[in-house]
């Protein structure tokens, strides 16, 4: 199966004592709390919990889009905290592939542009670029859709679409929250599948879900509540039985 | 400086596609940027037409005959007071002024609307009363015939001399040398007949009629005796240091007090191309005060708009902030939207502003064409980009400052 144990590849993801507070009225809230947590290359973590609990806020923490109150974060062995805008959207850049659950692609860009995207926040000359988007395409299974517009694809079609955008970049980390949590159950196992694929090709992949059937096809399950960590458990290598 | 190019380029994507995808609303948004730029481009174009062909016809006219005319001020008007300039005055000029080629007086008889009578046809002309010298200062020629004679001033000839106007509407023989035309009653014999000189701002130039001075005297009694003295200075002698000499000499002679005013004018083309300078710009400061505001009005509907385009597009925002666009893109990215927009209505604007020139210029027919100068094609533009950058940095620094987190969670 796995050639390379797990604790022998580069730590991508360190958390130290994270906590996430809102201010309310006339209390603070925590969203997340004391959370120490390390994921190294190529694992396949879940995110599970009840509604409410921090998935999401986790989530958005471990790919740079909000940040910690307390607590230190180092992505791909940077500090997170003492970057300034400019170089944390360069981080997310270069390291982080978000997909997200109601598939946030940009509506009056087509399925290639859409892709493309990415690169544009890089200096790569437009060829370049429309290569790369083309091979992640592929690679999900939508060479045939490159001209269409969002509304023009299923949602199925819309979440192989930014999972390929998320993908172009050769990102450290693939972050997906809830990324089936719109689609139906057959298409559920398709994308589910393109999942269990990337990882085989050594990506890292850190999904939130509260389906049970989708953390089973992890190897790794983290379970909050309340913003703390609740467990942390390791699944036995058989995702193959699950598969309907 | 690749970064600035991709986000320039990417930007004037957006922001083509924006307007695209809202043309109605593009439209109305930069509705003060087109009328701003449409009448700068109306108003230069006419005004440049105008004053064109103005300067044509006053070169056409000699530009270094200058006429001393008798001027009266308003108060002097009020008070009764009519200034005139006589015959002496003349005869005094012409005695004492050096560095002048040729000096003439010339007596605006009747000079509005005396009626002319040939055979059964009669028509409104202007009677002139000058001596042989005009023809040299004003530059008329004889078509046919001959220009009036000393003889003819010192005997008080009943000659004429007529512009072709005259000829045309009095019907006369092809060559009129010889014929007689009357004029209020009193018989003159046509001796000869000016080259044509063409329309100046839409006056005929060609209708009037020049009899000996001595013989206008005569008809208009000593009471109107008043005169208009003009003169060509020497080519190489100073038009000041002449009409300074000419000041004095008149001040003089009519005994004024130090500070009196002047009780004549030099008018010349020089002054009248001055005059008419001083017109046109203050037409054009105007013109820039009306287009500013319509500017302002523009860049603050650009502002306007694109404020609601950020907040339209603040999940968008979101989305690039999550793929990595810094803030700096994002920035860049609305600048260039707003730049591209307000250029768009510069471009509207202009393309209005050539047709309501054109339609102007057609609808005149004494106007050459419209003509507009590329400065001001230059101006219009520099403008407008201006116009959108300085309000679409408000816009811009709201959606580049968004929060990824707070943009994407935006509903
Ligand atoms: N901006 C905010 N201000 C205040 N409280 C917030 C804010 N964002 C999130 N929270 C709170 O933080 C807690 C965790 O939210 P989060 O979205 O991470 O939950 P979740 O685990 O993803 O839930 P779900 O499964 O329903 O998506 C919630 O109680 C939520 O109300
Ligand atoms: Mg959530």
């Amino acid at each position: 199966m796995m050639a390379i144990a797990a604790n022998e590849q580069p730590v991508v993801i360190d958390l130290c004592d994270i906590g996430k507070s809102y201010q309310m009225a006339d209390e603070t809230f925590y969203a997340l709390r004391e959370l120490s947590l390390q994921i190294r290359q190529n694992e396949y973590v879940a995110i599970i919990g009840p509604s409410g609990s921090g998935k999401s806020t986790l989530l958005n923490v471990l790919g740079c889009l909000d940040m910690p109150s307390q607590g230190h974060y180092q992505l791909a062995g940077h500090k997170v905290a003492e970057l300034d805008e400019t170089q944390l959207a360069i981080l997310r850049n270069h390291q982080v592939g978000f997909i997200f659950q109601s598939f946030n692609l940009l509506p009056r860009m087509t399925a290639l542009q859409n892709v493309m995207q990415p690169l544009v926040y890089r200096l790569m000359p437009w060829r370049e670029r429309e290569a790369k988007a083309k091979a992640a395409l592929a690679k999900v299974g939508l060479s045939d859709k490159a001209g269409h517009l969002p509304n023009q694809l299923s949602g199925g079609q819309r979440q192989r679409v930014a999972i390929a955008r998320a993908l172009v970049t050769e990102p450290a980390i693939l972050l997906g929250d809830e990324p089936t949590g719109n689609l139906d159950s057959k298409t559920t196992s398709d994308i589910m599948q393109l999942f269990d694929d990337l990882h085989a090709q050594g990506h890292t992949i850190i999904l939130v879900t509260h389906e049970q059937d989708i953390a089973d096809h992890c190897q790794r399950v983290i379970r909050l509540i309340d913003g703390k960590l609740a467990a942390d458990s390791r699944n036995s290598p058989h995702p193959d039985k699950l598969r309907v | 400086m690749q970064h600035f190019l991709h986000a320039l380029l990417e930007g004037s994507r957006a922001a083509l596609q924006s307007i695209r995808a809202h043309a109605l609303r593009s439209s109305l948004t930069t509705l003060g940027i087109i009328i701003g730029v449409a009448s700068v481009i109306t108003v230069v174009a006419v005004m440049n037409g105008l004053s064109s062909s103005i300067r044509g016809q006053l070169d056409d006219l000699g530009s270094d005959m200058v006429t001393i005319r008798a001027y009266t001020t308003p108060e002097q008007e009020l008070l009764g007071f009519r200034n005139k300039l006589r015959d002496e005055d003349y005869l005094l000029l012409k005695s004492r002024v050096k560095n002048i080629e040729d000096i003439t007086a010339t007596m605006p008889a009747f000079s509005m609307g005396l009626s002319v009578g040939y055979g059964r046809n009669s028509t409104q002309t202007q009677l002139i009363g000058a001596d042989s010298s005009y023809q040299n200062v004003v530059r008329v020629y004889p078509q046919q015939g001959r220009f009036l004679s000393e003889q003819d001033d010192n005997k008080r000839r009943r000659v004429a001399f007529i512009g072709a106007t005259v000829a045309k509407k009095l019907q006369m023989p092809a060559n009129p040398i010889g014929q007689y035309i009357n004029l209020s009653g009193d018989w003159f014999r046509v001796i000869g007949m000016a080259e044509k000189r063409g329309s100046l701002f839409g006056f005929d130039q060609d209708n009037y009629i020049i009899t000996p001075f001595s013989t206008a005297k005569a008809l208009n009694g000593p009471d109107n005796l008043m005169v208009e003295i003009s003169y060509r200075p020497k080519a190489d002698a100073d038009p000041k240091l002449i009409e300074q000499q000419i000041r004095q000499l008149l001040r003089h002679r009519a005994k004024l007090a130090s500070e009196a005013p002047d009780h004549f004018e030099f008018v010349s083309a020089e002054k009248t191309k001055q005059q008419l300078d001083t017109v046109f710009n203050s037409i054009t400061a105007v013109a820039a005060g009306v287009v500013s505001i319509s500017l302002l009005v523009g860049g603050i509907g650009v502002m306007n708009i694109m404020l609601v385009s950020v907040t339209e597009r603040t999940r968008e925002i979101g989305i690039v902030k999550a793929l990595g666009a810094t803030p700096q893109f994002i920035l860049l990215q609305f600048l260039v939207e707003a730049l591209v927009l307000s250029l768009f209505g510069g471009v509207l604007g202009l393309m209005l502003g050539y047709l309501f020139a054109a339609i102007i210029a057609f609808s005149l027919p004494s106007m050459p064409g419209a003509l507009v100068p590329l400065w001001a094609i230059g101006l219009s533009f520099g403008f407008t980009s201006l116009i959108g950058l300085v309000f679409g940095l408000a816009p811009a620094v709201k959606a580049a400052r968004l929060q990824p987190i707070d943009a994407l969670r935006y509903e």
